[in-house]
């Protein structure tokens, strides 16, 4: 892990589990419905203050809190075209299959890869600190993958054009 | 299977059952596809032991233009019969008029399998004889003195081999350039295509000091001037220039470069695609691994209404 990750991750987990005292809260405005504050903004002083975790400029969380729920956005790094693309369709695909996912927002909210929104429902049902650490880990894994992955499409290249070019020599 | 093969897979094992000593003859109607909408047609019109096989290529004209004829003959020359409708050409082998040795027999084979690849060659052939001739030519001057003509090479020869997409070959004195045009159907063909173009042109700095020299652009080379319908400035055309060296224009080396370069196009394709389905995969597996990670966060409180199994086979539910 690199100098600064660590720092970075430690930060995001710590805002993450102090967000996340979420408590069952039925809507204001309409009678009969509970549906996520940070989504539905009916009233504000159910928001709290939003916070972001920048790593540096690429890499930033949004952590937006609310009484009954909290939305993590992550922005992945992309340094170039290629990582671009295979960040986009790397959410794409997990965004895809956000069903089985429960806590994954099926649309990123502007400006990041992807976001999760966690409910209250979410940390009654799921043991709140193992919550955590799967958007802990998904952020490191996800790094990770990217950056395998463009080494992965580079060596092949390097390999599929040594050997088209082998018969020439 | 890194390489393609240069001949048609399909055409080579029928034709491989059919000459076999021990076969009956049977009636064939097969239509056989090929890279860059090349169709055959495998038939037994007439009797059971005549084989038609007859193709369709889609810039055929353009290919007798530049004496694919002369190459065909030159390879078919007994075999070839008038071509059948709707078909550009055609050749017919007699079952019962087969050559004896099984050598011969083989190599008849090969041929008829390499039809695509003899008739595209001819423009390259043409070009690398245009190259002996201005090499010729080039050697009786100085480079200063040599006329135009010797100097600037002789004119672009242009196959329309795709809907969209082109071969264009020159002959110059020094070397003989084939160009491919390609077209990029989507924003990630065209950044792996990116990357791997890169390794193309970085491959003979690296690694193979003698392979020709390639480069990649996304407007028309110079070269191309003058030349109809070229599409140029945008990003999902790319122009890739490979420069052909004297030491590949032998005349021990042709055959094996011309197989070789006309399945640049394909090959490069291919390989994109390939890259593609593999990290698609490898996205599927590191999903399922996250999902894994993400339920582990759900206490174990459910593994008590789990089914169990007795030793008879009846089922019954714990706990709940």
């Amino acid at each position: 892990m690199s100098q600064s990750l660590r720092p970075y991750l430690s930060c995001v987990r710590s805002t993450l589990t102090a967000a996340l005292s979420l408590s069952n809260f039925a809507s204001q405005a309409s009678e009969r419905h509970n549906v996520p504050e940070i989504e539905a903004r009916t009233s504000p002083e159910l928001i709290l203050n939003p916070l972001t975790v920048s790593r540096n400029q690429e890499e930033r969380v949004l952590i937006e809190p609310s009484v009954n729920s909290v939305r993590v956005s992550i922005r992945i790094k992309q340094a170039d075209e290629i990582e671009n693309i295979l960040v986009h369709k790397f959410t794409r695909f997990l965004t895809q299959r956000a069903e089985p996912f429960f806590i994954l927002r099926r649309k990123p909210i502007d400006g990041y890869d992807i976001s999760f929104l966690i409910t209250n429902f979410h940390t009654e049902e799921m043991l709140k600190h193992k919550l955590v650490d799967f958007i802990i880990q998904f952020m490191e894994d996800v790094d990770k993958e990217i950056s395998e992955m463009k080494l992965f499409l580079n060596a092949r290249a390097r390999f599929v054009a040594e050997s088209f070019l082998t018969p020439f020599d | 299977m890194l390489l393609l093969d240069y001949q048609n897979v399909l055409i080579e094992s029928l034709l491989k059952d059919r000459f076999a000593p021990e076969a009956t003859p049977t009636a064939i109607d097969q239509i056989v596809s090929d890279f860059d909408n090349v169709t055959f047609h495998i038939s037994t019109p007439e009797s059971k032991t005549r084989i038609l096989i007859s193709t369709s290529i889609k810039c055929y004209r353009e290919l007798v233009q530049y004496g694919a004829e002369d190459v065909l003959q030159r390879e078919y020359g007994p075999y070839i019969v008038a071509p059948e409708q709707g078909y550009d050409f055609s050749v017919q082998v007699d079952l019962e008029n087969l050559p004896e040795s099984q050598e011969e027999k083989d190599e008849l084979v090969r041929k008829i399998s390499l039809l695509k690849r003899n008739a595209m060659a001819a423009p390259f052939e043409q070009a690398f004889d245009e190259y002996a001739a201005l090499h010729e030519e080039a050697s009786k001057y100085t480079s200063e003195s040599a006329p135009q003509g010797v100097r600037e090479g002789g004119g672009v020869r242009a196959i329309h081999y795709r809907d969209e997409e082109a071969i264009y070959i020159k002959a110059s004195h020094d070397r003989v350039t084939v160009i491919f045009s390609t077209v990029f159907r989507e924003e990630t063909d065209r950044v792996y295509g990116k990357v791997f173009l890169q390794e193309f042109v970085d491959a003979r700095r690296r690694a193979i000091q003698n392979a020709p020299q390639v480069l990649f652009r996304h407007d028309p080379p110079l070269e191309l001037e003058g030349q109809p319908n070229l599409k140029a400035g945008k990003g999902d055309v790319g122009y890739i220039t490979f420069v052909l060296f004297p030491r590949h224009l032998t005349p021990a080396r042709r055959e094996e470069v011309i197989s070789h370069i006309q399945t640049f196009r394909d090959y490069f394709h291919y390989h994109i695609k390939a890259s593609k389905a593999y990290i698609h995969s490898r996205m599927r597996r590191r999903t399922a691994d996250f999902l894994q990670v993400l339920r582990r966060a759900r206490p174990e409180a459910e593994e008590g209404t789990k089914e169990r199994k007795t030793a008879s086979g009846r089922t019954f539910k714990v706990g709940g």
